[in-house]
């Protein structure tokens, strides 16, 4: 019975500390001793990065007006859009005078994700944060500066108006 | 392709292994496993772990400024591809990497100069105090040679019993 009660305590704490800061680890750290600790690291230092879906909030680098938007859908991808997929999203932010308004629905290239993508070469980059680009819908962008490093996944996917806007070529 | 260095060990990295990370101030780290990138993560600084190239060139522990680094400089500029030049260059890359592993042994074997002189005087000095913890001080009294005596032990019942109430 106690036995049942330690593995609920972990799940609950597991949870905890997918959200949780440093403090608090330390606080629910001490409660169980059962648990061996260096678990608890590997769970607090390794952050899973996944998709970009609904209600994600993603920064944009353009000047299109536009500061924050939250994704509302992904267009291609059951799972979420990646690294140079096209998004729709809400204004969520804006800047007083900007093309774009708050509230507005729009459409956005991804051009960092912090969840890692694969290359075909075989080896795989990511970012520090999700930045996205805001565009119409034939793809070209509102603005007319790109902000920060750009990949290279975006000549593929025919976004060559944003490569040349970019001041880095990651 | 291009081969790169990992960023937190020094290690070569080849085509299909690793990560890029990107920082946002367009800063590229490259690492060669993930042993390097969750310790990148952790913010640890490689010059202080002790596995890392980083640190053994810090402290002397591999040569630091050799001719035969200058090979393996990054050169930026594409090359026009001439069959001669890459036939020697081949050549070189060979003969180059046998005379960097011969300066790399004579590096090591200075940096182990004087390890047989100190090994032989801590041993003549563990000798000269803890011999008794090897043979007593009466037996010694008797006889001041200080080497153990050598024994030649015959392993039957009656030696055995011998060697018990000694």
């Amino acid at each position: 019975m106690s036995a049942s009660f330690t593995s609920k305590w972990s799940i609950a704490g597991r949870s905890l500390l997918g959200s949780l800061s440093n403090n608090l680890l330390g606080a629910v750290k001490t409660t169980h001793e059962v648990i061996p600790r260096l678990h608890y690291n590997s769970i607090f230092s390794q952050q899973q990065r996944t998709f970009i879906q609904m209600r994600t909030n993603l920064k944009v680098v353009d000047n299109s007006g536009a500061k924050r938007v939250m994704c509302i859908q992904a267009l291609k991808g059951r799972r979420g859009a990646r690294l140079g997929d096209t998004i729709i999203a809400s204004v969520k932010e804006a800047q007083p005078r900007g093309k774009v308004k708050k509230g507005e629905v729009v459409y956005g290239v991804v051009v960092r994700a912090a969840m890692q993508r694969g290359r075909c070469d075989g080896s795989e980059i990511k970012f520090d944060d999700n930045a996205v680009v805001i565009v119409n819908k034939q793809g070209e962008p509102i603005g007319t500066r790109v902000f920060g490093p750009v990949p290279h996944e975006l000549r593929k996917k025919k976004h060559l108006k944003i490569l040349t806007l970019a001041e880095h070529i990651a | 392709m291009r081969l790169e260095k990992c960023w937190f060990c020094s290690s070569t990295i080849y085509p299909g292994h690793g990560i890029q990370f990107v920082r946002n101030d367009a800063k590229i780290f490259r690492f060669c496993r993930s042993k390097c990138h969750k310790n990148f993560k952790m913010k640890r600084n490689p010059r202080k772990l002790k596995w890392t190239k980083a640190y053994r060139r810090l402290h002397g522990k591999d040569m630091t400024q050799d001719s035969t680094f200058e090979l393996e400089r990054k050169r930026n500029r594409p090359e026009r591809y001439d069959r001669n030049v890459t036939e020697s260059t081949l050549k070189a890359i060979k003969k180059i990497d046998k005379i960097r592993v011969a300066r790399e042994a004579r590096h090591h074997a200075m940096r182990m100069k004087g390890k047989k002189a100190i090994e032989q005087q801590a041993a003549a000095k563990e000798l000269e105090q803890s011999i008794h913890l090897v043979k007593a001080p009466a037996a010694l009294q008797e006889d001041p040679s200080l080497t153990l005596p050598k024994m030649k032990i015959k392993v039957s019942q009656s030696q055995t019993e011998d060697r018990m109430e000694e």
